[in-house]
């Protein structure tokens, strides 16, 4: 993946070998919905495991409004999005000290046709921002795309999709967080009405490709990108009853697979050369290997496991395990390999957020705000902690530099480990 | 803001305010920008060429990068540029309008840090937020601003703006407030006053309901369904055969003769071999709801139609609001206005919306709603359903009546169980 993107970490990837020459630990930023890979996987390997409201709080900053998209971080910055005021068409872009938590700057911005959400669960600010480190992108509910400079802020870019496009009918409001591929920002748009993929210029907002999709209506669920072993890539969305593979270069389509529910949300993971998707509730988790023609559903489909689908929580992986967790609490590990159940376990407490890992731990985020930690990757269950912050949390969390970052209703929390020194 | 009363009231203000002498500029600027482009400080300068190159942003990010460069500029700019741009800012460009709002926002958080703040035009300001012609984002933006610039200014400016397209919202939850305190304090009369008031004004659902419960609890009865314009009164048709959910593309008997006339006195072959004809149906459901599966029959995997004629007391642009269970699509006057595919998904109030034509006295729509299969999960019950109404583009109702032949209640099929 050759982009600009990429390119910051292979440099990241250069300063994480001389910090271990040199034996500080240094660690990823966390770019975009899911963290760098998509995943929700970072290579930190100091972040903590243990933390309350009071202890290992680096710093907690209110947020103005409703939002449920994940922090991203890129070296010092913390960007995030919010939206508020009447129909919650008012938008924000918050940008904040990864140190001190302090708002660098806020950009705010007027949706152009906010649809209906569902209290908690959803907002205009449902989407993740996305980030190549000197300017941020930020798509909402409301179908506007943002582009701004990192530094400032500094609008330098909008696209209103339903100004241009038809106004998305979505009764949760829009929830596909944006991917960066190249010089392009690829964006998923399926709902009651006419569903596309378009491919955005990432400096000027104007069309590359898009492609529409008649046969695809209402999705939550954001596109993977991946890159096969040839070195091509394919770009992967999970829609209507289908999984489907577009060039992420012009929008052709290649492969698409069956069996999918009629509403998706979770995002594909990309692990080892093999696609894991899932749509539910009881819908099947589905093993595919990528690369086919034409409809690969008898032919790529590895595996498929209805056991614990979730509805909203995207799933993980961690060393040959995949783990899922149903919107009502439900665990449930299977082996990647066969896609045979490990183990199934109540975890507790409604689920909204998807699970992200460091090293072979995972953090679970319940609606109670309740983080609780296991060990992945093994045979058994295995619980590390639960960690209560003490305020509801919808929002997917984010890992960077070895700290821990969760967005509850009201604030952006930033959670450091108890021996990290305050800089 | 450009009739001659409205400028002599910006005079006035001028006349009355107490300003500084730096704010004078100021208020200058703001009026003769108001009053009209004959004015010469609007003569084309840096600032006009800056405002224009926003102006030309638009679909597929067009005028970006020159709209980047001149929000730059603009940004440097203090108080005096806010005239002309709260000018510029009422447009209905939203890609213009978001470049604008960069610069408010940059000029008014530097101004309100500075210590003292310098003196903002409030009047002016004021004058803009009441004024209903200009976008309505930029007059709450510009009310958040003078909130803050005179706190309590929003609770003193909302209760006059029942009609207003923008704070409607705002002045009815308002109202409704009073009215309940009025209640509290043993005031019948003054909550009724208040509560009608906020009927009559209210145009979202909820605050219709929440204003219609009001008045029921003071005794006053009043017609959601009439002030929200939902079409109860219907011919009812099916069930139709249509396997899975194919009944989405089938173009069953009605859909053939849509264009001529549905023939209300046929009879078709139903689901099941049996004869199906249309049938008289009226919904008795505060929101117009009709529950097919009552009125038609308790099956899935089919098609229904609904036929009626409303009378509209003029030509007129409406909207029709829609939902159903499943998915539905609708001819009015023999023409589709529109089709929507979804399914399991519940009938939501308001859904779908499509802004048409009606042509002054009778107007023939036809309803086409399918019925799809089981859920997965057997626990889900079977729902087939539509709701329907003809409303102005703020939900309020616009005088569209029944024009279907009236039928005693007790031989119409009724949804009264539906009632919330």
């Amino acid at each position: 993946m050759r982009n600009a993107f990429c390119n910051v970490r292979d440099w990241l990837t250069v300063l994480v070998v001389i910090s271990a020459v040199t034996g500080v630990v240094r660690a990823e930023n966390w770019s975009g919905w899911r963290g760098p890979s998509r995943n929700g996987v970072s290579a930190d390997t100091g972040v903590p495991v243990k933390w309350s409201a009071e202890s290992n709080v680096a710093w907690k900053t209110p947020l103005p409004g409703s939002g449920i998209s994940n922090p991203i971080i890129f070296d010092n910055r913390v960007f995030v999005t919010a939206s508020d005021g009447k129909s919650l068409a008012n938008l924000h872009v918050i940008c904040l000290d990864r140190d001190t938590g302090e708002v660098h700057w806020q950009q705010r911005l007027w949706g152009t046709a906010p649809t209906r959400y569902h209290g908690n669960k959803s907002s205009m600010a449902s989407p993740s921002p996305v980030t190549d480190g000197r300017h941020v992108w930020a798509f909402f509910g409301t179908g506007d795309v943002f582009c701004l400079e990192a530094a400032t802020g500094h609008l330098a870019w909008h696209r209103s999709l339903s100004g241009e496009y038809g106004v998305i009918e979505n009764r949760f409001a829009a929830s596909s967080s944006p991917i960066l591929y190249r010089d392009t920002l690829l964006l998923q748009v399926d709902h009651y009405g006419d569903s596309y993929l378009v491919a955005l210029d990432h400096k000027t907002g104007a069309n590359r490709w898009k492609v529409d999709r008649p046969g695809r209506w209402l999705s939550w669920s954001s596109p993977q990108l991946i890159r096969l072993s040839n070195g091509r890539h394919e770009l992967i969305v999970c829609g209507s009853q289908r999984v489907e593979s577009f060039d992420p270069g012009s929008g052709q389509a290649l492969w698409s697979a069956g069996e999918m529910r009629r509403e998706c949300i979770p995002t594909p993971l990309f692990i080892d050369g093999r696609l894991y998707v899932v749509s539910g509730p009881s819908g099947p988790s589905m093993r595919i290997r990528p690369g086919g023609r034409g409809d690969v559903t008898s032919t790529h489909v590895e595996w498929k496991n209805s056991r614990g689908s979730p509805f909203v929580p995207s799933a993980i992986v961690v060393g040959k395990r995949y783990y899922l967790v149903t919107d009502a609490g439900i665990a449930t590990c299977l082996d990647t390999t066969t896609g045979k159940s490990v183990w199934q376990k109540r975890f507790g407490g409604g689920f909204t957020a998807s699970p992200v890992a460091a090293g072979n731990r995972i953090y679970w985020v319940n609606e109670s705000g309740v983080t609780l930690v296991i060990r992945g990757g093994g045979d058994r269950y295995e619980e590390l902690s639960r960690n209560p912050i003490g305020e509801s949390v919808f929002a997917s969390p984010a890992i960077s530099q070895n700290r821990f970052f969760l967005r509850t209703t009201r604030h952006l929390v930033c959670v450091k480990q108890s021996d990290e020194k305050t800089p | 803001m450009r009739n001659v009363a409205n400028q002599q009231g910006w005079v006035v203000m001028l006349r009355t305010q107490r300003v500084s002498r730096s704010s004078v500029s100021v208020l200058v600027l703001f009026a003769c920008c108001l009053i009209g482009p004959s004015v010469s400080v609007s003569k084309a300068d840096g600032i006009d060429d800056d405002l224009a190159a926003v102006a030309r942003t638009g679909p597929g990010g067009r005028g970006s990068v020159a709209a980047g460069t001149a929000t730059r500029r603009l940004s440097r700019n203090g108080l005096e540029l806010l005239p002309r741009l709260l000018q510029a800012m009422d447009t209905d460009n939203i890609v213009a309008a978001n470049w604008y709002r960069t610069v408010f926002e940059t000029i008014t958080r530097r101004e309100l840090s500075r210590d003292p703040a310098p003196e903002f035009p409030v009047s002016l300001l004021r004058s803009y937020v009441t004024n209903p012609k200009r976008q309505g984002r930029v007059r709450r933006l510009v009310l958040d601003l003078v909130e803050r610039l005179e706190p309590g200014a929003t609770r003193a400016l909302i209760p006059g703006m029942l009609d207003d397209p923008e704070f409607r919202d705002d002045a009815v939850a308002a109202a409704l407030t009073r009215g309940d305190r009025a209640k509290q304090a043993g005031q019948t009369d003054t909550a009724i006053a208040e509560f009608r008031k906020a009927f009559r004004s209210a145009r979202s659902p909820g605050q219709v309901g929440t204003a219609a419960d009001r008045l029921k609890g003071v005794g006053q009865e009043v017609s959601v369904v009439a002030h929200m314009g939902f079409v109860t009164h219907w011919h009812l048709l099916g069930p139709f055969d249509a396997p899975g959910t194919s009944g989405f593309e089938l173009v069953l008997p009605p859909e053939k003769q849509v264009a001529a006339g549905v023939d209300l006195a046929a009879t078709y072959d139903g689901k099941g071999g049996g004869k199906i004809k249309w049938v008289r149906h009226h919904s008795s459901d505060r929101l117009g709801q009709s529950n097919l599966i009552r009125a038609i029959a308790p099956v899935k995997e089919a098609v229904g139609y609904a036929y009626t004629e409303v009378l509209s007391p003029r030509s007129q642009t409406v909207q029709i609001r829609c939902g159903a269970d499943d998915n539905l699509t609708i001819w009015l006057n023999g023409k589709q206005v529109l089709k929507r595919l979804q399914w399991l998904n519940g009938t939501r109030l308001d859904r779908f919306r499509t802004t048409v034509s009606l042509k002054r006295g009778r107007n023939r729509m036809l309803v086409k709603v399918c019925q799809g299969p089981q859920h997965k999960n057997p626990a889900v019950p079977n729902n087939w359903s539509m709701q329907l109404r003809i409303c102005d583009a703020q939900g309020g109702g616009v005088g569209v009546t029944n024009g279907l032949p009236a039928v005693p209640e007790k031989n119409a099929a009724n949804s009264r169980e539906l009632n919330r």
